[in-house]
């Protein structure tokens, strides 16, 4: 399933964007990534685990590399 | 020939036409307008109809429930994301709609603390994505919240 994992980059704000892939998308979460990770921007592929689930703080997420 | 099948079981069909059909056949001279006579369901009315490119239903944290022609969805922040689209949009002037629930609690109900979705301010369209976010009406200043659950339609 697509949705187990998550692609994370880091915004031009500073911040972590977090992406989830459609499980009914035909397309791998690798080219995913490829077409919906702003073109240039570094980013990583994680088990959807590895994502808080809790929001609080959402904004102050930072991502590492 | 109109039809024909060569050796290797091969066949080749060519000006093909169909004279009985009825019902949502498009049987000739597709211009891309959809009439109420293409469906099936007895619609009624001269108006062209309209489908839907992408939709989805979202609930908290980005759970994708259902969707169609959405490839992912970017959590930017709180109440900020972007639905993408698997194949692109034909222009950037497609139409949006989208609508949010705050949440399903009962005891709640009528207490005018909804979510109103918008279309992201200060960003550009794309035929790629659509950004939007979701805030809460209930109190002042106005705040960016996740909403409960999102549901949303891309026309064009």
């Amino acid at each position: 399933m697509n949705s187990n994992k998550k692609i994370l980059y880091q915004t031009e704000e500073g911040g972590v964007a977090v992406i989830t892939p459609a499980n009914n998308c035909p397309l791998t979460v690798e080219e995913i990534a490829t077409k919906d990770v702003p073109a240039g921007r570094p980013y990583k592929i994680v088990d959807a685990s590895e994502v808080p689930t809790d929001r609080t703080f959402r904004n102050a997420w930072e991502y590492q590399e | 020939m109109a039809l024909s099948i060569d050796g290797t079981g091969n066949g080749t069909i060519g000006n093909l036409s169909v004279t009985t059909a009825t019902g949502n056949i498009v049987s000739s001279g597709d211009s891309g307008t959809i009439t109420a006579s293409m469906l099936d369901g007895g619609q009624s009315g001269s108006a062209p109809i309209f489908g839907a490119r992408a939709w989805a239903n979202l609930t908290y944290n980005q759970v994708i429930s259902n969707s169609g022609n959405v490839s992912s969805v970017t959590d930017h922040g709180t109440g900020d994301f972007s639905i993408n689209f698997t194949t692109v949009m034909p222009t950037i002037n497609y139409a949006t709609v989208a609508m949010g629930r705050t949440d399903t609690i009962s005891q709640y109900a009528n207490d005018k603390n909804e979510t109103l979705v918008c279309l992201a301010k200060g960003r550009t369209d794309s035929t790629s994505a659509v950004r939007i976010v979701s805030m809460s009406v209930y109190g002042s200043p106005h705040s960016y919240i996740d909403a409960w659950e999102l549901r949303i339609i891309v026309v064009c």
